[in-house]
C-alpha cells in the first residue's frame, strides 16, 4: 500500500514538474547569463569588481525593459582564480543549462573553461584573458573576448622602450600563460631594436608566483643595472617586487603590464614605492568618457561608492552588453544564432567603445595607453618623450 | 662577498619563519603521528589577528610614538589567540575521531583546514590586507647592497630565543620528558603515569602559538597578508620538517633554517623560478642517503 502511494505521489510530482517546466518554456521571462569570476583566491578583488560590474550592466539593461521581453539574471560561478576550479565552475554553469557565459579573469584560468563551454556549444565571453594563444592556437567557435590581445601590448611595449631610450632592459614574468605570453612577445618585438644595437636585454627570467620574499631576485637584478624593468604578470607579486626593490635601492624605471595597475597593487607596495612607475593598459575605467561609460560609472559609483578598480571588470560589463546586443540582433537566445550575430555585430555601443569581434572571437580596435603613478598613488596618462 | 652575506641573512630570515611553523608540525607528528593540515591556516589566522590588533589599537599607542609596543602586543594577541584556536581545533576536529584510526584523522584535518581558511576569508574579506607602514618599525641599517631592518634583527633574535626555549622545555624539563616519552611509546608512557591528554593539549597550545607568532612576523616584515598565505608556508615548513627528520624538534629548526638559506641562495645565483624545484631536489637527495631526515626520527634506545 505504502509503495503504491509513493508511486502515485512521484507520478503526480513528475507531471507537476513537467507542467511547470513546460509553462516556463512557453513564456520565458528571464535570460540567464552565467558569470565565471575569481570570487575567492588570489585575484578575489578582480572577481568582486567583475561581479559588481556585470550585475550593474544587467540591472541597467533590465531598467530599460530587458532584452526580447526578458529580464537578465546573472548566475555566478566562482573559479577561485585557478584552472582546476575553473573547470568545475564551467561544469556547474553548463549543468544548470546556462547558454551564455561571461568569463573569466586570467588566461590560464579561462582556457580549461573555454574548452568545456566550446564543447557543449555554450557561448563564453572572456573579460580579463589576453593571452595570444586563447584565440590563435585553435579556433573556438563559441569563444569571444571583450579585452584585447597581448601581442598588441607587447608591440606597444617596444615603442615605450624606444621612446624612453632605455638601453638595458630587464623582462620578468611568472611562467603563467598570460605572463609568459607577454614576455615572449615583448622579447620578439624588441628584436629590431636589439639588432640595431639600441637596446640590450640583460635579464629575461621568471619568478615563482605566490611567494612573499623576492629579495634575492631584486638584488640579482640590481647587480645587472637595468634602465627599464618590465614586469609582465599580476599585481600581487608586482606589488611585493617593487616594494622590495625600492627598499633595496633598485631605482630603475618600472613598467607594469596590464594586470598590474589596480588599487591592490598600490595597497601592497605603498604610495612611495609606486611613484613614477609606468603602466601599459587598455583605457583605465577612470578615463572612459563616452555617454555609455558615464551612465555605467555613475550608477556603479552610486551603489558601491567607488568605481571598478580595473578595466577588466568593465570588460565583464561589456561582455554582458555584447551578449545582449547579439541576442537582440539574432532575435533568439540560441548559441549558434547568437555567435553568428556576435561576429557580425556593428554599431553596438559598449562602455569601452564599439563592440566588434573578428572571426577568431577577438575584439577589434583595442587601443593601448601609457599611464604613470604619482606620489598619491593615482594614475594619470603619460606621454612618451 | 657582501652579496653572499646579504642573501645568507635574508635566507635565515625566511628560514626562521619556516622553522617556527615546522616546529608545530613536528611536535604534533612526534606525539600523535598526525600531520596537522590545519597548521598553515592557523598561521594565517595569527597574521590576521595580529593585523587587527595592530590596526585596532593604533590610536591608543599613537601618543607613544613607538611602533614596537604595537608589534609586541600583536605578537602576544596572535600567540594567545592562535593557541586557543589550536586547542579548539584539537577538541573539535581531532579528539572525536582518535579511535577511528589514522585515515579519518587526516580527512578531518583537511576539513578543519578548509573551515579555518574560509572563516578567515569571510571575516576579513577575500582581498589582500596590508600592515600599515606607519605602524611597523621602519628603522634600517646599511645601504642598498647590505641592508637589514631593525625588524629583521628582531625577527631573527626572537625566533632563535623561541626555538631555544622550546628546545629547553622539551629536553631539559620534567614535562618535556613526559612529552618525549609519550612520543616514543604512548601505552608505556600512560602506564608510567604520564597524562597523555595533557601532553596533547600542551603541543596543541605550543605549536599553533608559535605558528601565530610567525604569521604576525611575516605580515609585519613583508606588509602583505592574504587568507591563502598559509598554503605556501605550510608546504615549505612541512618540507623542512621532513628534511630535518619528522618528529625531531632540533631537526625542524635546522631543516627550516637550511631550507630558507638554500632556497634564497639559489634564487640569487641561479633563478627564482626554479627555487622550489631545487628545494625539493635537496629534500630527495637527503632522503636517499638519510631516509629519516638529517637528524632522524627519535627512536627508543635499546638498553
Amino acid at each position: 500500500m505504502k509503495r503504491i502511494a509513493t508511486i502515485v505521489t512521484l507520478a503526480l510530482l513528475n507531471s507537476l514538474l513537467a507542467f511547470a517546466g513546460g509553462a516556463k518554456e512557453a513564456a520565458p521571462k528571464e535570460l540567464v547569463i552565467g558569470l565565471q569570476a575569481p570570487i575567492s583566491g588570489a585575484y578575489a578583488a578582480e572577481g568582486q569588481w567583475a561581479r559588481q560590474s556585470a550585475e550593474m550592466a544587467a540591472s541597467l539593461i533590465n531598467a530599460k525593459g530587458g532584452v526580447l521581453g526578458m529580464q537578465i539574471k546573472i548566475e555566478l560561478a566562482d573559479d577561485a582564480g585557478n584552472p582546476k576550479d575553473s573547470a568545475l565552475a564551467a561544469q556547474k554553469l553548463i549543468s544548470k543549462g546556462v547558454k551564455l557565459v561571461v568569463g573569466s579573469y586570467g588566461s590560464g584560468i579561462t582556457i580549461p573553461a573555454a574548452d568545456l563551454y566550446d564543447a557543449k556549444g555554450v557561448i563564453s565571453v572572456g573579460y580579463g584573458c589576453t593571452a595570444v594563444r586563447l584565440t590563435m592556437e585553435k579556433q573556438r567557435p563559441y569563444f569571444f573576448r571583450t579585452c584585447g590581445r597581448d601581442d598588441t601590448q607587447s608591440a606597444f611595449f617596444a615603442k615605450v622602450v624606444e621612446g624612453m631610450g632605455a638601453k638595458r632592459v630587464a623582462i620578468m614574468h611568472d611562467n603563467s600563460d598570460y605572463g609568459k605570453g607577454v614576455a615572449v612577445d615583448a622579447k620578439r618585438f624588441l628584436e629590431p631594436l636589439v639588432a640595431a644595437g639600441k637596446t640590450e636585454i640583460i635579464y629575461y627570467d621568471a619568478i615563482t608566483p605566490g611567494n612573499t620574499d623576492y629579495n634575492a631576485t631584486v638584488q640579482k637584478l640590481k647587480t645587472l643595472k637595468p634602465d627599464l624593468w618590465f614586469y609582465t604578470s599580476y599585481y600581487s607579486e608586482a606589488g611585493l617586487l617593487i616594494k622590495q626593490a625600492r627598499q633595496a635601492g633598485l631605482d630603475c624605471l618600472f613598467v607594469g603590464s596590464n594586470a598590474v595597475p589596480n588599487p591592490e597593487f598600490v595597497k601592497i607596495a605603498g604610495n612611495a614605492a609606486v611613484k613614477g612607475t609606468l603602466m601599459l593598459n587598455e583605457p583605465m575605467p577612470q578615463f572612459l568618457s563616452t555617454p555609455e561609460a558615464s551612465e555605467f560609472l555613475d550608477a556603479y559609483k552610486a551603489k558601491y561608492s567607488e568605481i571598478p578598480g580595473s578595466i577588466w571588470a568593465v570588460y565583464a560589463a561589456d561582455a554582458v552588453n555584447a551578449l545582449v546586443a547579439a541576442v537582440k540582433v539574432a532575435n533568439s537566445t540560441d548559441p549558434v544564432a547568437v555567435s553568428a550575430a556576435m561576429r557580425a555585430l556593428s554599431g553596438a555601443k559598449g562602455i569601452t567603445g564599439e563592440l566588434m569581434f573578428d572571426e577568431r572571437g577577438d575584439r577589434k580596435n583595442v587601443p593601448y595607453q601609457l599611464y604613470a603613478y604619482d606620489e598619491a598613488g593615482e594614475l594619470s596618462p603619460y606621454a612618451l618623450p | 662577498m657582501t652579496a653572499f652575506f646579504a642573501q645568507l641573512l635574508n635566507g635565515l630570515t625566511i628560514g626562521s619563519f619556516y622553522a617556527l611553523v615546522a616546529l608545530g608540525y613536528s611536535m604534533v607528528f612526534g606525539v600523535m603521528k598526525l600531520i596537522n593540515f590545519a597548521h598553515g591556516d592557523l598561521f594565517t589566522l595569527g597574521a590576521y589577528l595580529g593585523f587587527s590588533c595592530l590596526v585596532g589599537t593604533a590610536s591608543w599607542f599613537a601618543g607613544l610614538g613607538n611602533p614596537w609596543v604595537g608589534i609586541a602586543l600583536s605578537l602576544g594577541v596572535a600567540a594567545v589567540g592562535v593557541a586557543a584556536a589550536g586547542l579548539i581545533v584539537e577538541n573539535l576536529a581531532y579528539r572525536p575521531v582518535y579511535r577511528a584510526g589514522r585515515l579519518p584523522l587526516v580527512v578531518s584535518a583537511l576539513g578543519i583546514s578548509i573551515v579555518i581558511q574560509n572563516s578567515v576569508m569571510v571575516i576579513w574579506g577575500p582581498r589582500y590586507q596590508s600592515f600599515p607602514t606607519e605602524l611597523v618599525p621602519q628603522l634600517s641599517f646599511g645601504n642598498g647592497d647590505f641592508r637589514i631592518t631593525a625588524l629583521q634583527i628582531f625577527i631573527l633574535v626572537f625566533s632563535l630565543v623561541l626555538m631555544g626555549a622550546v628546545w629547553f622545555v622539551i629536553e631539559r624539563t620534567s614535562f618535556g620528558i613526559a612529552v618525549r616519552a609519550a612520543a616514543l611509546d604512548r601505552e608505556t608512557a600512560t602506564l608510567l603515569g604520564i597524562n597523555y591528554r595533557s601532553v596533547v593539549r600542551f603541543i596543541f597550545i605550543l605549536g599553533p602559538g608559535l605558528g601565530g607568532i610567525a604569521g604576525v612576523m611575516v605580515g609585519a616584515h613583508y606588509g602583505r597578508i592574504s587568507f591563502t598565505m598559509g598554503w605556501v608556508y605550510a608546504l615549505k615548513a612541512f618540507t623542512a620538517t621532513i628534511l630535518g627528520g619528522i618528529g625531531n624538534i632540533p631537526g625542524a629548526m635546522i631543516g627550516g633554517l637550511l631550507l630558507g638559506v638554500l632556497e634564497n641562495l639559489f634564487s640569487y645565483y641561479v633563478s627564482d623560478s626554479w627555487s622550489d624545484i631545487f628545494a625539493t631536489l635537496v629534500l630527495i637527495v637527503v632522503l636517499v642517503f638519510r631516509p629519516t631526515g638529517l637528524l632522524g626520527e627519535r627512536k627508543a634506545d635499546k638498553v
